[in-house]
């Protein structure tokens, strides 16, 4: 988050100098200004991670704008801030994103760590606060927000559970009060100025004392701010007074500078930039390489190869001198090394230039130097000198811009709309396309949709032309955002290009036009889609139009009945009716006659609306059986009041085998002529029933009242189904002569099937039986068959 | 016996890669609610999350506790429930209500619902399909031959197409490792679905129903008085081998592989020390899991004995043979209406019924009234609505009065040319789809002509899968076209299937692909595919050095075709 502070304005100007691109954004912060005071006083400004300006009202109003002065959005502090005022604001960045510390014309603190999803949290009370605190900061430990003040000669920190008072370890004495206190960019140290004039330097767990220094200047200081650098062991404070400038560490001097005007300091990740109205500086400890290099009579591998490609370029044998020197040490590896990353710290590119060149000429005397940090640091510095251009004025430090990566500085780059140098970077640096190209296109057209003054279709042409079928470019976002500045036909032309239909279908929806968002879920195949299109119509269209549209789409419309087969009975027939579809309509009251309906009434009178509509169908046959249904059910209510029992539901053959069981037999019979049961069913039926009975005697009348439509094997199956052989055997010599056999061998007379078998000269018939016989008892017939058989070859 | 792969066979490619990749889409979405939580899951997606991940992962990843989707006020204590389901309604209200009560009693839990894709119903798989396809050609590679029948089958195809043009140059330069894609719609041929399935894998999915790979064996087959869940994959050295097989030939191979066994466990006696401690330390365990497979297979073997040997059986498949014939039309319609008569099965009632009426074109208006008539009385009036989806799904349907100019059609095409044939009975085909079973049969040479018995131990063609009666038409097909690597001189075959529009070849160069990774056939069925169709692929696989691999909505057979088309009265 560095570049964040990059941008923020001295706060006592009344829209001072963002030194970034510092006409464009002077400009636009500007244009500003009569809007804010519209909305009353700004206490604080700062710059959130996302680049947003946030402005912060002394009723605790914070307004969010854009890098270019539009408006984006606004929210509270809450209640109490608006009652009681706010009295300091500071704005602060944690690993969560920007957030927001207030203190209230109470004396209370409110913040919330992260305005973009805002949480506001109240700060505990500090017992006995009368007065504002002497200084204060907002403190990030442990992924919480803390608040750090000083009160007199006490400390005191808050989280959001407790106020409790702190002492720094090895404090001077003889202090009455904290004038400044300053956090590290990284939340690790803290710096004390108190009103002797003594500084105090330490963990911001306040644990550890790492220094102290007294510089004897009484006056409180305008700024105090840390200066360092990521994994370098020096630690420096800077301090300011109005003409002043102060660098202050673990050492018994100091560094001191003087301002000539008014400037404003913002730390960052590596060092300190200083702005004043005509000035904008980097104060920063000076990295290991260059200061090894640049040190005056330095020795060190880096600063002699730098000497020796001068002298190169001179054609001086004193090349050939240093660069011995360097290689009877064994530090030429060293020494690029270090050339390269000096490189990286310059601002200058002649610098740079010289620095890589004497880089590159000593790697020509190593054998195996990964080429790799040369050309990446070439690379590097190429994308730092475009964007440092005062044109850009994107000033980044190499550290910052490594931490930064590449692709929040093109983020940034979009957001200030240079999308032609992000390209070029992108471009430069081979980005795959869906990262760097297309999506900058893609952000370029999002923009060009909110030039109003273009008509749609140049604006449709214009987009589709310059981003085509990159890949990875999504024409429903750039779509969206047409129909977000309320031009809705762009946004349907803009449609028209993307090829997924998933992702034209929710953007169809939200501007209404759901009848083309439902043609082209169906084109997509995706069902889900479709399910999300048909409820979103239902509920917008009446329901005649919402039939209507559904008549001419017949997957949605099937997809639709399914829907309404589980969750709306109703809205199925209505659909039916509409399309006098009169069979399905049958169908629907048939499923009602025993899924919806309990009382016998209501279940016959859903069968006559099912007959009725399968006449209308032209279904005779199923409007029959739907009227012998009726009847059914009728009857089976009749039978169960009479006879008692269980009935309803069984179908005609079980209603039939019930009574026989039950023993009525004339009841049965009368059901059987009523409904017409063929003549073969009403046997099997029977015999099956009374075999299960047992009712042997019965069977064997049933057996004789006329000739069997079923022949007697069933009756033989039957009853050696119920191990009853003694009957079998009765049924067995009724059998039929072409069903002789197995009805013999049913009922195990094996003996005399052989006989019946070669009696009728059946090849199949003998097979069947000699697969029969088993072991010894067989075996005689086994031989006869066998004798017929050999006898029937030889005819 | 049983099928070793041909020496040349080529080598798959690597498909575990598929497990781990399902199981780290599961982790990843465990892992977004972290912490501590209970798993919700349908008890339809238990299998399935078998096969990718066990118990030990799950608690890895901190799931809790399970519990099954089920009808029940859910008693889990823990702060975060997530849930595993199918995107039906029915779940959707059972969350909700779940939620609901949470509100109710002020509690506070968080949620998380991951849906798996829908199965079956209607074609909304047909996406996931698409989305199967488009991971597999990110994985291994594009798929330089493409062919496919039907219409899902094209719905699938192009919308996979889409999605490779969305994501343009993933696949672009990869070598492919799978050279063919062959596409095919279940309703192109629901003829071979239907019938009675004689291989053992077939016949053990028909018997106990195998789910997702492995198959509950009950009491009857362990012989002790537990279940057991078996897994049957080519792990199963014993199963391996007997998968494809007839099942005439399944006893003699098991008894066979007892004694084998027998003699190996035999050995030890004449074994001094040493020998016996190697014996043990090495053999011994492969030989025991070899003994327990074996007797789960020869008790599997058994209760489908007893269940198919019976005289019904055997008249049953003569029947269904005869039909697939086309003889003896009128015996076998009495046979259906006995079997209808007779509460024989109500599922396998309606089978024989939809056999009759796709190999004979529709059933005749009489039979088609009566049978009907009689299946009502039998089964229960509900079942008006079933025969309505039937006629819905082609698969029970009254010949149409435009049948009855068959001879006329067959005469007019013998006059006039093919073209002008095919569109007087595109015209026919118009007022009813018909399947023409017969007439492809014909062309197709479904029935093999028999002289003598059929060698089920030493198959021919793919005929065995149905004990030499039938070759399955659907695989047929697949035959036909890698053979002419194209629909051409199949047009008459393509209209009689009504696919005139949805058939359909996309081939690329095929300068990249390996010789090797050109004999790997990927075989998309959509709609279901039966174990037999696999046996059958596998042996012309065989057969033709070719290497089937299989993609398919869902694993069926007749009783659950027919079991979703019938109509249940809750």
């Amino acid at each position: 988050m560095p570049l964040a502070s990059l941008l923020v304005s001295t706060s006592d100007g009344p829209w001072g100098s963002g030194l970034d691109r510092v006409s464009s954004s002077e400009d636009s912060l500007r244009n500003l200004s009569p809007l804010q005071w519209k909305s009353g006083p700004v206490v604080s400004l700062g710059w959130s991670a996302e680049e947003e300006l946030l402005c912060v009202q002394e009723d605790g109003a914070v307004l969010v704008y854009g890098l270019h002065g539009d408006f984006r959005r606004h929210f509270s502090m809450g209640n109490e801030v608006l009652q009681n005022r706010v009295l300091d604001a500071r704005i602060f960045h944690t690993e969560f994103g920007s957030g927001v510390a207030i203190l209230t014309g109470a004396h209370r603190f409110t913040l919330s760590a992260n305005v973009g999803d805002l949480k506001l949290r109240r700060m505990p009370e500090v017992p006995g606060l009368q007065s504002a605190p002497s200084c204060w900061t907002a403190l990030c430990q442990d992924r919480v927000a803390h608040i750090l003040l000083a009160v007199g000669p006490d400390l005191y920190l808050l989280d959001h559970a407790a106020c409790s008072a702190v002492t720094p370890p090895g404090l001077a004495p003889g202090v009455s009060s904290f004038l400044q206190m300053a956090v590290s960019f990284t939340y690790r140290h803290l710096a004390l100025f108190t009103d002797t004039g003594y500084i105090w330097m330490g963990t911001a767990s306040l644990k550890e004392k790492l220094c102290e220094f007294n510089c004897n200047i009484r006056a409180p200081p305008k700024q105090m701010v840390w200066c360092s650098r990521p994994r370098s062991k020096e630690r420096a404070v800077v301090v300011a007074w109005e003409r002043r400038l102060m660098v202050v560490g673990d050492a018994p001097e100091s560094i001191q500078f003087v301002l000539d005007e008014d400037s404003y300091l913002v730390p960052e990740l590596d060092g300190v930039r200083i702005f004043s109205h005509s000035t904008h500086e980097f104060l920063h400890e000076v990295p290991a390489a260059s200061e090894e290099i640049f040190k005056i009579a330095s020795m060190a591998p880096g600063a002699l190869l730098l000497e020796a490609q001068k002298e190169y370029e001179k054609e001086s044998q004193k090349a050939d001198e240093y660069l011995r020197e360097i290689q009877e040490l064994g530090q030429l590896t060293q020494a690029v090394q270090q050339c390269i990353e000096a490189a990286g710290h310059e601002h200058q590119p002649d610098m740079q230039k010289s620095l890589l060149r004497a880089a590159s000429f000593g790697k020509c005397f190593l054998d195996r130097f990964p080429p790799d940090s040369f050309v990446h640091m070439c690379q590097d510095l190429r994308v730092l000198n475009a964007v440092r251009d005062y044109h850009i004025g994107i000033p980044l430090t190499y550290s910052q811009y490594k931490q930064l990566t590449i692709q929040v500085l093109l983020d940034r780059l979009v957001l200030r709309r240079l999308y032609p140098l992000a390209i070029q970077i992108c471009e430069y640096l081979r980005l795959p396309e869906v990262q760097g190209v297309s999506r900058i296109l893609a952000h370029w057209a999002c923009y060009k949709v909110q030039q109003k003054d273009v008509s749609d279709e140049d604006v449709a042409r214009a987009i589709n032309q310059k981003l085509g079928d990159t890949p990875g470019v999504s024409y429903s976002d750039i779509a969206a955002r047409a129909y977000g500045c309320g031009r809705t036909e762009l946004a349907i032309k803009l449609l028209e290009y993307e090829p997924r239909s998933g992702e034209q279908v929710p953007l169809l929806l939200k501007m209404k036009r759901s009848k083309l968002a439902l043609s082209k879920a169906i084109e997509s195949g995706d069902t889900d889609l479709v399910f999300t299109v048909l409820l979103h119509l239902k509920n917008e269209l009446n329901r005649g139009d919402f039939f209507m549209t559904l008549r001419n789409q017949p997957m949605a419309l099937s997809l639709y009945r399914q829907f309404c087969k589980h969750q709306e009975l109703e809205t199925l027939k209505d659909l039916y009716n509409q399309d006098d579809n009169h069979q399905e309509l049958g169908s629907f009251h048939i499923r009602a006659s025993y899924a919806a309906e309990e009382r016998i009434e209501g279940r016959v009178a859903a069968l006559q609306t099912a007959a009725d509509a399968f006449y209308k169908a032209k279904n005779e046959f199923a409007a029959k059986a739907t009227e012998d249904q009726m009847r059914l059910l009728r009857l089976q209510r009749r039978l169960e009041d009479e006879l008692g029992g269980q009935f309803l539901d069984l179908s005609l053959h079980d209603t039939v085998t019930t009574l026989i069981l039950g023993g009525h037999n004339k009841r049965a019979e009368q059901l059987a002529r009523d409904f017409r049961i063929p003549d073969k069913r009403l046997w099997w039926l029977k015999l099956t029933a009374l075999a299960d009975l047992e009712d042997w005697e019965e069977l064997e009348k049933f057996s004789k009242s006329k000739k069997s439509p079923i022949g007697y094997l069933p009756f033989v199956e039957i009853c050696m189904k119920q191990h009853n052989k003694y009957e079998a055997k009765k049924y067995a010599s009724r059998v039929g002569p072409e069903q002789k056999v197995k009805a013999l061998l049913l009922v195990g007379d094996v003996a005399q099937a052989a006989d019946v078998a070669i009696e009728h000269r059946n090849e199949a018939e003998l097979s069947l039986v000699l697969s029969h016989c088993t072991g010894a008892t067989d075996g005689a017939t086994a031989d006869k068959i066998q004798r017929a058989r050999a006898q029937a070859q030889k005819k | 016996m049983a099928f070793p792969h041909r020496p040349d066979a080529p080598e798959l490619p690597d498909f575990s890669m598929l497990k781990r990749l399902a199981r780290d889409q599961l982790i990843y979405l465990l892992e977004q609610l972290p912490g501590k939580k209970d798993l919700f899951i349908e008890a339809d997606l238990m299998s399935p999350l078998d096969r990718i991940a066990n118990v030990s992962i799950l608690k890895q990843h901190e799931v809790d506790k399970l519990y099954k989707v089920e009808n029940k006020p859910a008693l889990s204590s823990s702060e975060q429930l997530c849930f595993l389901v199918r995107p039906r309604i029915k779940n959707m209200r059972y969350i909700a209500s779940l939620v609901n009560a949470d509100k109710l009693a002020g509690r506070t839990r968080k949620y998380k619902v991951i849906f798996s894709p829908q199965k079956e119903g209607d074609q909304r798989w047909i996406n996931t399909v698409a989305q199967a396809l488009h991971l597999l050609s990110t994985l291994y590679g594009p798929f330089p031959n493409c062919y496919g029948i039907g219409r899902c089958a094209k719905m699938a195809y192009e919308l996979w197409r889409n999605l490779e043009e969305e994501e343009d140059g993933e696949t672009k330069g990869r070598r492919p490792e799978i050279g063919h894609i062959f596409l095919l719609d279940r309703d192109v041929d629901f003829v071979t679905a239907l019938c009675s399935q004689v291989v053992y894998e077939g016949l053990v999915d028909d018997t106990f129903r195998i789910k997702c790979g492995s198959v509950d064996f009950g009491p009857e087959v362990t012989s002790c008085d537990k279940s057991l869940k078996v897994l049957l994959n080519a792990e199963d050295k014993v199963f391996n081998e007997i998968r494809n097989e007839h099942f005439s030939n399944v006893f003699g191979f098991l008894s066979q592989k007892a004694r084998n066994l027998q003699a190996q466990y035999d050995r030890r006696r004449g074994m001094d020390i040493k020998q016996m401690k190697n014996f043990v330390s090495q053999e011994l365990k492969g030989l025991k899991q070899e003994h327990r497979l074996l007797s789960l297979h020869i008790g599997a073997c058994e209760s489908i004995m007893k269940k198919k040997t019976k005289q019904d059986f055997q008249e049953l498949i003569k029947t269904e043979h005869a039909l697939l014939e086309g003889f003896n039309i009128r015996e076998s319609t009495s046979y259906i209406e006995e079997h209808i008569d007779r509460q024989v099965s109500p599922i396998e009632s309606l089978r024989l019924m939809c056999l009759l009426s796709i190999t004979e074109n529709g059933l005749i208006p009489k039979d088609y009234r009566s049978l009907k008539t009689q299946y009502l009385q039998s089964y229960g009036p509900e079942h008006l609505l079933t025969f309505s989806n039937l006629r819905r799904a082609g698969l029970l349907t009254e010949q149409a009065p435009g049948d009855t100019l068959t001879a006329v059609e067959s005469k007019v095409s013998k006059l006039v040319t093919d073209k002008a044939a095919g569109k007087i009975t595109d015209a026919f085909s118009s007022l009813a789809k018909r399947s023409n079973f017969r007439a492809i049969s014909k062309k197709l040479n479904l029935i093999p002509r028999v002289d003598g018995e059929y060698d089920l131990k030493v198959p021919r063609d793919m005929a065995y899968v149905f004990s030499g009666a039938y070759v399955p038409l659907s695989c047929r097909i697949i035959e036909q076209v890698l053979e002419r690597r194209s629909w051409q001189g199949l047009d008459e075959v393509v209209r009689l299937l009504n696919c005139s529009d949805f058939a359909f070849t996309d081939m690329t160069k095929e300068d990249k692909a390996s010789s090797e990774s050109l004999r790997l056939i990927l075989v998309v069925f959509l709609g279901g595919c039966t174990f037999s169709e696999i046996s059958a692929l596998r042996f012309l696989g065989r057969e033709k050095g070719y290497r089937f691999i299989f993609l398919t909505t869902a694993v069926t057979n007749s009783a659950r075709l027919m079991e979703a088309m019938s109509e249940v009265k809750a």
